[in-house]
């Protein structure tokens, strides 16, 4: 992570966290500065991995400035989560600049298995791995999610939910919940009305 | 002109969403019903046919939705055993069924399942799901995924095998192992659903 970088984020935390003081991003700001000291990867200088729980996701995927917001829950030793990561970054590129936040969260055991994977996978952008016992981190995120992997939820720009499935998914699903929740936003992304 | 009568449709969309999120997760079965298809003959690791109904214990039953290739069966796949051999001394039935289509994961094949029983000493019933239909009737969605019958033949627990599957130290809700003593004392199961993640059952023939 450069200086640039680094900046952007320490200003989004910091801007978030001057809006809602009550948001759980203690932890989220103390991992970052965490992962800025530890050696960068080498293939994927933007990549971070940030311990997240289940609310410090839901709070993240509230914050402002995004018009819909995609949380997939994956992990390494899941096939269909690997056969379907490529489908949910090329999404992320299509969309990213019609506001679409993407957030990767590894249920893997071992952080290291995650980011070589995500290395692999190109991806150059901060990451989640899941905090918590699995029982809150799963009925917290959707109560009528059975705990199997891989699983999505996608947020509209206010931070509602508003599709949720387990199991694989190809772009074309992606892509309808995303513009679906896009559709519902109370407050377009201005870059949304440029499509 | 604006109308008096704002329009119904947000309101009711916004209902229906409230009532798709707050609802159980559809399919699953429900505490109190039977095991479904427990007539169907699945085959065993030994080669035997056997059915749920044919290893139902005089105490209740439990049924283990497993599989060999998953590291989160591999990391709970001794207090498994351990809980399925103590359910069986207390007069518990006990089977595992693997769903997965072998196609999807070679390590799911009817061969490597009869290793993985003989290595890891299973003193239960491996079976294989043909058709995957038997999980598909269950509900049962990823694996390990348990469902504890009582004496009555009603579903009493349904969930995870503990609280921590990557550090058996760190464990501190055994709630298979607390469902199985408490229906083998007759007793009402405590923490009665719960859950973990686990890796998605590859259906036969899709989903």
């Amino acid at each position: 992570m450069d200086l640039d970088q680094l900046a952007i984020h320490a200003n989004r935390f910091l801007a978030v966290v001057r809006r809602v003081p009550r948001l759980p991003f203690v932890t989220l700001a103390i991992a970052a500065l965490a992962s800025c000291s530890a050696p960068p990867a080498s293939r994927s200088p933007g990549l971070t991995i940030l311990p997240a729980s289940a609310s410090d996701l839901i709070a993240l995927a509230a914050r402002p400035g995004a018009s819909a917001t995609l949380v997939n829950v994956w992990a390494t030793w899941c096939v269909p989560c690997r056969e379907e990561f490529p489908d949910l970054l090329r999404l992320g590129r299509r969309y990213r600049e019609r506001g679409l936040r993407l957030m990767l969260v590894s249920a893997d055991f071992d952080s290291a298995a995650a980011r070589a994977f995500l290395v692999t996978q190109g991806v150059a952008f901060p990451t989640y791995f899941k905090t918590g016992d699995d029982m809150g981190f799963i009925n917290t995120l959707s109560p009528r999610w059975s705990g199997a992997l891989p699983a999505t939820f996608v947020y509209d720009g206010a931070g509602r939910l508003v599709r949720f499935w387990e199991g694989k998914a190809g772009h074309g699903q992606f892509e309808q919940a995303v513009r679906a929740a896009m559709g519902r936003t109370d407050r377009p992304h201005p870059k949304e009305k440029t499509r | 002109m604006i109308s008096r009568n704002p329009p119904r449709w947000p309101a009711l969309a916004a209902a229906t969403l409230a009532i798709a999120l707050l609802a159980p997760r559809a399919g699953a079965l429900a505490l109190g019903e039977a095991a479904p298809k427990s007539d169907v003959l699945m085959k065993n690791v030994d080669g035997r046919e056997l059915s749920i109904a044919s290893v139902q214990g005089a105490k209740g039953t439990l049924v283990l939705f497993t599989c060999n290739h998953c590291p989160w069966v591999k990391a709970w796949e001794g207090r498994m055993v351990q809980i399925a051999a103590q359910a069986r001394q207390r007069g518990i039935g006990a089977i595992a069924i693997n769903p997965n289509d072998p196609a999807a994961y070679p390590e799911d094949s009817y061969e490597n399942m009869q290793k993985r029983a003989r290595e890891r000493g299973y003193g239960f019933p491996y079976v294989v799901d043909s058709t995957s239909d038997v999980a598909r009737a269950f509900g049962a969605t990823h694996t390990p995924e348990a469902f504890l019958f009582d004496a009555r033949g009603a579903l009493v627990y349904h969930g995870a095998i503990d609280d921590n599957a990557r550090q058996p130290g760190k464990v501190k809700a055994r709630y298979l192992s607390d469902a199985v003593k408490a229906v083998a004392a007759g007793k009402p199961v405590a923490a009665a659903e719960t859950k973990a993640l686990g890796c998605s059952i590859k259906f036969r023939g899709g989903k």
